[in-house]
């Protein structure tokens, strides 16, 4: 077990820049997850901590070490590959217990922590199998595997479970959170999967055009996102985005839809007076069919029934938006409904896109 | 309904009158017999002439030749001390050939598989020997090790290997190793070429995971380069010890299986005594031993190749 601290690391391949300063201190123990859009540069900043990408600028430390020179080999850490990477001419047990047939481990000790490994696991029955004979939930079972058995400084996952069905990845998820919870190991975890990155994470790190967006507990993003991209990012559907501008009148101000729609705040943020802005609100707070003072008439474009709640699409004049209500009353409805957007729960980002 | 128009047709097609049966029945036939005819004519009339020929007497300068002479040929081959020479030669000068071929063509293909600055036309180059027809890379390589025109000799001489500057072309302790040299320089392009195709196949995560895993650049190509080269070097190989033992343009060409016969090899030795001594009948005695030495060597391979599939 290790603690991994990363210090205003670059990459760049070629001319192109890809990673302009990452700065991030990863605690012994703690499972960090990586999100981000595709080609943001995740899985480039996991390949530098494992020594398949050479640094360009800054410094990785392992356990308070300078690693930037070091072979992977010599850096004790394991990685569970999006493809696995297993070796498909060794069985399952071969593939298991190579790394530690290389450090020339005594046979005893490799033949039982394997065993316990594949008990835990689930491959006692496959382990002389070859990996094309596996399914692919299997497959991966063996990835984790060989990367266990070593008990490593540090486990690196780049989207190990994406080629799995959505029934599969709900189990593999909950079978990875319990191993870190017997192991305690340091992990690294990248992934596209919101619910992924929500439930297993200590922290998230959330990343956009090579650059850290926002670091902090799943809630701290999700609750309090620091700025358009991590609200916009974080949250499935994803949170309504009003732009317009603010006007400040006494104690309730209103926002002016670019639309031409003035929405009543019933209350201020720390914006100028007519100054450009964006409002921001989940689609589970907006209220459907309010009463009282600030509601507006919105007109109903789509219903989306999920099984667990339903999704309403909204129209403010020109501007769509989405609520979402676990109330199945709404599952007929047509024409126009009274929303309110509670003021405690909007969030303003300002001209920069961020959060004031 | 299907099946009872299929069982209408059955009892339809017994009543048909005899000669349509037969024009029905034998149409496949026709039809595929131009094709059949021109197979037969074009591979297995020469075969079995150029067998019947190691039965028979024929010498083109002897008029009187063209018996029927049954195994006499091949009493004459068992008590022949050239082609047991000959033969000895060829062991070597396959083996040799293939060894060194495939050790070059795959160190060739493992720095080829490096990206580096100008891989591309690198490449292209190692193509060049292949491209060069056999027997203009004979006679290069002859004027090369010839002392009059060539520098090899002068440059063993400098490096103190040769006490004087000659060709060992015509010294009878070396002269085969001056054809196995243009062999190995003319052949190196094939291994690393087809090897260099199927290192690229080799997924790059495999090297990752490993060297992850804790292996060094040796371990990883025992772990991973190898088991996945093997195939691909087994075919390789074996079609290549069968076509080198066979070829003789080199030979023909550099050395002409001289000096004193001692670079013959039985492919040359076939040469010399069909077109030199113009003895075609014994030469296709000799060509028959080789046919059937090279089939039993190919279904020994196709045997190994069975058994390795089915073991895995
Ligand atoms: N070997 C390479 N040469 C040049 N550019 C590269 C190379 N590898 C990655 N890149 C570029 O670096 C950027 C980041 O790539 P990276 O693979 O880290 O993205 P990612 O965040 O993992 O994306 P994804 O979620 O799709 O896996 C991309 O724009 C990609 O085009
Ligand atoms: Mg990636």
């Amino acid at each position: 077990m290790a603690s991994i601290d990363i210090a205003a690391i670059h990459k760049s391949y070629g001319i192109h820049p890809v990673l302009h300063g990452i700065d991030l201190e990863i605690k012994d123990g703690e499972f960090v997850v990586l999100v981000g859009p595709s080609g943001c540069g995740k899985s480039t900043l996991l390949r530098m901590i494992a020594g398949l990408e050479a640094v360009t600028d800054g410094e990785i430390r392992i356990d308070g070490k300078r690693v930037n020179d070091l072979a992977p080999k010599d850096r004790d850490i394991a990685m569970v590959f999006q493809s696995y990477a297993l070796y498909p001419h060794m069985s399952v047990a071969k593939n298991m217990s190579y790394s530690l047939r290389l450090r020339k481990t005594a046979k005893e000790k490799i033949a039982s922590v394997v065993a316990s490994a594949a008990t835990k696991l689930g491959l006692d029955p496959l382990m002389e199998r070859r990996p094309k004979a596996l399914s692919g939930g299997q497959r991966q079972r063996v990835a984790m595997g060989r990367a266990i058995v070593r008990e490593p400084k540090a486990f690196l996952f780049d989207e190990p479970l994406s080629n799995l069905d959505a029934r599969l990845r709900e189990q593999m998820r909950a079978e990875i959170k319990k191993l870190h919870q017997d192991l305690g190991a340091t992990s690294i975890y990248v992934t596209h999967d919101q619910i992924e990155a929500m439930t297993l994470a200590d922290r998230i790190v959330a990343m956009h055009g090579g650059i850290i967006q926002q670091v902090g507990s799943p809630l701290e993003l999700y609750d309090n996102p620091a700025n358009l991209f991590v609200a916009g990012f974080i949250g499935s559907p994803g949170m309504n985005f009003f732009e317009g501008r603010y006007l400040a009148t006494g104690d309730t101000a209103n926002f002016a839809l670019t639309g031409g729609i003035v929405l009543p705040l019933g209350g201020t943020a720390k914006l100028a007076d007519g100054s450009r802005a964006t409002l921001g609100i989940r689609p589970e707070h907006v209220i459907l069919g309010a009463e009282g003072p600030d509601t507006m008439m919105a007109t109903v474009d789509l219903v989306e029934p999920t099984g667990f709640g339903i999704i309403v699409h909204l129209k403010l004049g020109p501007v769509a938006f989405k609520a979402f209500t676990l109330d199945r009353r709404f599952l007929g409805m047509h024409g126009e409904v009274a929303v309110k957007l509670p003021v405690p729960n909007l969030h303003f980002f300002n001209e920069e896109g961020r959060k004031v | 309904m299907a099946s009872l128009a299929a069982r209408n047709g059955g009892s339809r097609r017994d009543q048909r009158p005899l000669k349509k049966r037969l024009a029905d029945a034998s149409a496949p036939y026709l039809y595929s017999a131009p094709a059949l005819i021109l197979i037969v004519t074009v591979m297995l009339v020469p075969l079995v002439l150029g067998i019947s020929y190691a039965f028979r007497d024929i010498q083109l300068l002897n008029p009187f030749s063209g018996g029927f002479i049954g195994l006499d040929h091949f009493k004459t081959l068992s008590q022949d001390q050239n082609f047991y020479r000959a033969l000895k030669n060829t062991l070597w000068w396959t083996g040799w050939s293939v060894l060194l071929q495939f050790v070059f063509g795959l160190i060739l293909a493992l720095l080829l598989d490096k990206p580096f600055y100008g891989r591309a036309i690198v490449q292209a180059l190692v193509f060049l020997p292949w491209a060069v027809p056999s027997f203009l890379a004979g006679l290069n390589w002859a004027w090369l090790f010839n002392p009059v025109v060539g520098p090899i000799p002068h440059w063993l001489f400098a490096l103190g290997l040769m006490s004087e500057p000659y060709n060992i072309l015509s010294d009878p302790q070396l002269s085969m190793w001056g054809p196995i040299i243009a062999n190995v320089w003319w052949g190196i392009p094939f291994f690393a070429i087809t090897l260099l195709a199927a290192l690229q196949a080799i997924p790059r995560d495999l090297y990752e995971a490993a060297s992850i895993d804790g292996a060094g650049p040796v371990q990883r190509f025992i772990s991973i380069t190898l088991p996945f080269l093997a195939p691909t070097i087994a075919i390789t190989v074996l079609l290549r010890t069968v076509w080198i033992s066979n070829f003789a343009d080199l030979i023909i060409v550099m050395t002409n299986g001289g000096p004193a016969d001692r670079s013959q090899i039985v492919a040359s030795y076939i040469f010399t005594q069909a077109f030199k001594r113009l003895d075609f009948g014994y030469a296709s005695a000799i060509a028959l031993v080789l046919l059937v030495l090279l089939i039993t060597y190919s279904m020994l391979i196709v045997v190994l190749r069975q058994w390795l599939l089915s073991k895995d």
